[in-house]
């Protein structure tokens, strides 16, 4: 619990409006995207790195427990209050600060949340690609602290291929910068990179500069429909390897489908085994061409309908909906648990084979979604945690899907970060030595240990 | 009690929050308490007893437009709206209704006090608006831009049925509803003319109440019952073509919201659904003749509004469009997020006067962007809203119906025809 006279210091940094602690506020700051609730003991909307900065010093002279986060849309308890504290979260410091033509970049506070942001550097014919499923939500804050990647990683790569500076505050409350603006910068270590993906255990981030592109002059949706989910798995990993590279690459299994259509009617083909959507993008002569590549890619490895899409509007709501996918598919069970092991490309087929295979051994409901081009699969699965013996199943259904990423040299995670649902593997891929030093470069960054405590870094047991 | 059925849907939100990008509360205040899924979450842990219903879990629950927004972006299909309104009446019990609801919602159930209450309103209104104003405002809307009380209520303007003076086309019920029938009798007017020259015979019931939908809403749903029963009886009473309404949230009402009432308070929705199934907004109406041979032009340029009682209540959007798009010589223009939320909210926007403003500036802002002199809307709740808060002289907000009524006086004045 919170001393009177330490809320009463957080309160006189933001004021009591952005100071909130009644038993309603807090059950609803308990809960992210996942399964799991912690209740904080307050919540504070800082709207400055100054109120950052003060705050940090609050909770450093008092040993508070501080959690930051961004708009709760991640997916596993990462900016969760674990072990009690204060909830630092940043929805309402929320400007674009600059969007720089000249030199192609963009200055955002944390709060601002990324779809909102790509629409608006692209009124400036500017481009940002980074784009997880939950950009409509998610906060580029929030997009820092977890590495945010999505489905243009197979072209474009993730958030931190974006980042040229942050502004960070340290747990001590000192305000410090990382990077420049520059494209090229090797001066010193790169600690923007270090803190990008650290799940909010090194510092809290309170400006994020970020590196733009040019607007793609133009972009298709392709849709092919498969009798057979091995064939769409064979055709990405084709395609990957003629080197053609579309600006995205899904794949979705025929629960996923099914969940879509019943969402959001699209006539999606309710018969197949799996779909591929892929755009690809550029000038006008590319596209097209690569278009018709890529559709040949796919009738030759057995796609029985390549479509292609006609107009913006089409383009649009296909992606709406495969964004809507993890919503669409928890209609049809009260819990969805979503997986993130990630393989390399080649082996896409063998892994969602291996998923379905571990699905119906444990006698579990398993939709399969990927991040295709990448390789990064997105099992969900389906399941009701008021049974406990279900749970069971699926805790077992994951060790294993995990166990076979690893198995062929993926990893745990390729973009919903560790949080508390899956710190217990962290030693199956990091080797000892590799935990010692990141716990290391925790400890030289937060001594006290009063940023995020409980996270990936920590055991859960101690 | 709340319905088996409704405390089920909480179990479907995963937290997702797909519904607070939807949400123009949330989009205006940021705090997870504001937005759909937090309310979701609140209303779980009352039905669970994990949380005692608070005067602060209230207030949450009131600091929402009932737009739908979050129900209809939400994958999973819950029905969040549904789940608020329902809890909203549970709360009723406990903390009853603010004097101010309690007074205008005992004029809206009453069929005699209503008309007197109008009548002395027309006279006496500026001063009474003055009781309740702050800071020159009702609410959001400055006192100078509500609008005057119609001289004489719509339904005494015309006998109870209308025949048409050519062959009859069809035969419908007209549900005026209350902001019709006492404040916009233009748009009445409208509609009563538009289907006069298609040859449509109009019976406006004489004693038709107020769909009760803002005592409803407001979680009064015992008060709202006689109105809702006596509604159905008397559009029951007539074999007709349709039950045709100008109003989105009328509309809302008859065709929706008294069969989840009935059926979720364990009253025989029966009634309610017959009637339902003869609802049809006039824009729906209308949209089934080929009106192009009775139009004449209107010079300016119009967009559209969509009201939530009708883009997401009714899912109505193109017909509305698609009528004026008839209208020779009129330029339709489409505005950035036309089916965005005014902020009006019925008493949302009393209840909270600066966050309803935050939010119909986003739509004044839009509306300007086209250039448009017309705004078309069919909710009168909108057209108080936007009107009271646009700074423009030059911009004027209007029922679609009132525009065709217009375009048919065009073809049929003897310029036209020369």
């Amino acid at each position: 619990m919170l001393k009177e006279n330490v809320l009463q210091q957080f309160v006189s940094i933001v004021g009591p409006e952005r100071c909130k602690t009644t038993k309603e506020d807090l059950l609803t700051y308990a809960y992210d995207a996942y399964a799991y609730e912690f209740l904080p003991d307050a919540v504070l909307f800082p709207k400055s790195s100054e109120e950052v900065s003060a705050i940090m010093q609050t909770a450093s002279a008092h040993n508070v427990f501080v959690t930051p986060r961004g708009a709760g849309s991640g997916l596993g308890s990462e900016a969760l209050a674990k072990q009690g504290g204060v909830v630092l979260c940043f929805t309402m410091m929320n400007r674009i600060l600059e969007i720089n033509r000249a030199n192609r970049y963009a200055v955002v506070e944390p709060g601002v949340v990324i779809a909102e942001f790509q629409k608006e550097v692209e009124q400036h014919n500017l481009f940002y690609p980074p784009d997880p499923g939950s950009a409509a939500v998610a906060t580029m804050g929030g997009a820092v602290a977890m590495n945010a990647g999505g489905m243009r990683g197979v072209k474009y790569g993730v958030t931190r291929d974006y980042l040229l500076g942050l502004e960070i505050v340290l747990p001590s409350g000192e305000i410090m910068t990382t990077g420049t603006i520059t494209t090229k910068d090797v001066t010193g270590y790169d600690l923007t990179r270090l803190i990008c993906g650290s799940e909010g255990t090194l510092a809290v981030v309170t400006k994020i500069f970020v590196r733009l592109l040019p607007k793609p002059q133009t972009k298709r949706t392709l849709q092919a429909v498969y009798d057979k989910i091995d064939a769409a798995g064979t055709t990405v990993s084709k395609i990957i390897e003629a080197g053609i590279v579309p600006a995205t690459l899904e794949l979705m299994d025929k629960t996923i489908i099914k969940a879509l259509e019943d969402f959001a009617h699209l006539g999606l083909p309710l018969d197949a085994e799996a779909i591929l959507l892929m755009d690809v993008d550029g000038d006008p002569d590319t596209v097209e061409k690569q278009a018709a590549t890529v559709a040949g890619f796919c009738r030759e490895q057995g796609a029985r309908e390549v479509r292609v899409s006609e107009s913006e509007k089409e383009n649009e709501q296909l992606w709406a909906a495969r964004r809507s996918a993890f919503g669409a598919v928890a209609r049809m069970r009260p819990n969805c648990m979503i997986e993130d092991a990630t393989v390399p490309v080649s082996y896409l087929t063998s892994a969602i084979k291996k998923v379905l295979e571990i699905a119906e051994r444990n006698n579990v409901l398993i939709a399969v979604l990927a991040h295709a081009g990448d390789g990064n699969l997105h099992p969900l699965i389906l399941c009701d945690q008021r049974d406990s013996d279900e749970m069971a199943r699926v805790e077992k259904s994951m060790d294993e899907i995990v166990d076979y990423a690893l198995s062929v040299g993926g990893t745990l995670s390729g973009e919903h970060g560790i949080g508390i649902t899956k710190s217990k593997y962290l030693p199956k891929q990091l080797s000892e030595t590799s935990l010692r030093m990141m716990r290391n470069i925790r400890k030289l960054f937060d001594p006290q240990g009063i940023l995020n405590p409980g996270s990936f870094l920590e055991d859960r047991q101690s | 009690m709340i319905s088996e059925q409704l405390r089920e849907e909480v179990h479907k939100c995963i937290k997702c929050g797909l519904c607070m990008n939807a949400c123009p509360v949330y989009k205006q205040l940021y705090f997870e308490g504001a937005s759909p899924r937090g309310k979701v979450q609140l209303i779980k842990k009352v039905l669970e007893g994990k949380l005692e219903p608070s005067e602060h879990f209230h207030r949450l629950l009131f600091t929402c437009l009932l737009c739908e927004n979050c129900s209809v972006n939400c994958p999973s299909g819950l029905k969040v709206d549904r789940l608020m309104k329902a809890m909203r009446a549970e709360l009723e019990r406990k903390f009853g209704l603010p004097w101010q609801k309690r007074m205008v919602f005992h004029l809206l159930r009453s069929s005699r006090l209503l008309p007197f209450a109008m009548f002395w309103g027309r006279t006496f209104g500026p001063a009474l608006l003055s009781m309740f104003a702050k800071g020159g405002k009702v609410g959001a809307i400055p006192c100078a831009r509500i609008p005057r009380l119609n001289s004489v209520p719509l339904a005494k303007q015309y006998p109870e049925t209308i025949s048409p003076d050519k062959p009859k086309a069809g035969r419908v019920i007209y549900f005026t509803g209350c902001a019709t029938n006492y404040l916009f009798d233009n748009v009445g007017q409208s509609v009563i003319a538009v289907l006069g020259r298609l040859g449509i015979e109009v019976i406006i019931p004489r004693r038709q109440m107020c769909c009760g939908l803002p005592i409803f809403l407001s979680g009064a749903r015992k008060l709202a019952l006689d109105n809702i029963h006596h509604n159905l009886r008397i559009l029951a009473a007539e074999n007709v073509d349709a039950i045709i309404v100008d109003c989105a949230t009328c509309g809302a009402a008859l065709k929706k919201e008294y069969v989840h009432i009935l059926e979720e308070m364990g009253e025989n929705p029966e009634p309610g659904k017959a009637v339902a199934h003869k609802v049809l907004d006039i824009s729906q109406y209308l949209a089934q003749f080929d009106l192009r041979e009775f139009l004449g032009p209107i010079q300016g340029r119009v967009t559209y509004h969509d009201p939530c009682h009708l883009v997401r209540s009714q899912a109505v959007k193109e017909e509305p469009r698609r009528l004026l798009s008839l209208i020779p010589e009129l330029e339709f223009v489409e505005m950035v997020g036309a089916d965005a939320c005014c902020g009006g909210g019925g008493t949302f926007q009393l209840d909270h006067p600066d966050l309803a403003s935050g939010i119909t500036n986003k739509k004044i802002r839009a509306i300007a962007a086209t250039g448009a002199n017309l705004v078309a809307s069919g909710c009168p709740g909108c057209r108080l809203q936007i009107h009271g808060n646009l700074e423009s002289e030059l911009i004027q907000v209007v029922h679609p119906v009132e525009l065709l009524a217009m375009s048919m006086r065009e073809h049929d004045s003897p310029a036209h025809n020369k």
